[in-house]
């Protein structure tokens, strides 16, 4: 797994590449909180290259929203593929968070 | 006719793409296999794995991990064997997935999963060790 991050329109994109499990989130939330506490509370999870996603990935994706709308941000996700969409409905994670189709969808709807 | 194939691994988190690894390996292009229900059986062994790796055998020195795959033309059939401590998913409580935000327990969604994904679960623990079978109809 593999995770990078770009400032664009004041948003940190962060995209995630690979499996994220039991093995992997806590690479994932590390560097997600780490975003955050840096002040990069405004926060896009790309997850078009993200090929498997467990309830561990959602776990660290819960942590950071948490995380970044108590410091007055938001978590957003962007290109779920239909694998990890499922699970993302299944969870009712989409009830709780804006997810995008991709991200420049997500961009053009919360860049400044 | 079935196909049968198994794996057996070290119950360590290193394991589980292995697991999902072979899942794919043997399960796709199966006939009625298509792209979701191969996500579904990988959550679904990746999430009953965890769980044994996390709980089964937290205390214990690791042991391993057996996968079989039974594949026929009306379901797929895995089974899970582990030497752990035994656990009752039928015992576990379900989250609350209406919870909002402030609500939410980032854990418990694991079983939930494989609840959703799965037509059937079932599991046994005997002196041959833990074996939890899980089935999906194709």
């Amino acid at each position: 797994m593999e995770i990078n991050v770009r400032l664009e329109k004041q948003l940190a994109i962060v995209a995630i590449t690979g499996s994220v499990d039991a093995l992997t989130s806590g690479e994932v939330t590390n560097f997600l909180s780490q975003q955050i506490e840096e002040g990069k509370k405004r926060v896009i999870v790309d997850l078009s290259q993200v090929d498997f996603m467990s309830s561990a990935g959602l776990r660290a994706i819960l942590t950071a929203l948490k995380a970044s709308r108590q410091q007055g941000g938001d978590l957003s996700l962007a290109g779920a593929q239909p694998g990890v969409e499922k699970i993302l409905k299944m969870s009712g994670f989409t009830n709780i968070l804006k997810a995008y189709v991709t991200v420049k969808e997500a961009i053009a709807d919360l860049g400044a | 006719m079935n196909q049968k194939h198994q794996i057996t691994r070290a119950a360590e988190y290193q394991s589980l793409a292995t697991l999902r690894d072979f899942i794919e390996a043997t399960c796709k292009g199966y006939p009625g296999v298509d792209d979701q229900v191969l996500y579904d059986l990988k959550l679904a062994v990746d999430e009953a794995c965890t769980n044994i790796i996390t709980h089964g055998y937290a205390g214990m020195n690791p042991g391993s991990i057996i996968l079989a795959i039974d594949l026929s033309p009306q379901q797929v059939t895995m089974t899970i064997t582990d030497f752990g401590q035994a656990f009752e998913p039928s015992e576990t409580p379900m989250p609350n997935v209406e919870a909002g935000l402030e609500d939410r327990d980032t854990g418990g969604f694991g079983l939930f999963f494989i609840y959703q994904t799965m037509d059937e679960v079932d599991y046994e623990c005997t002196e041959d060790g833990n074996h939890l079978t899980l089935i999906k109809r194709l």
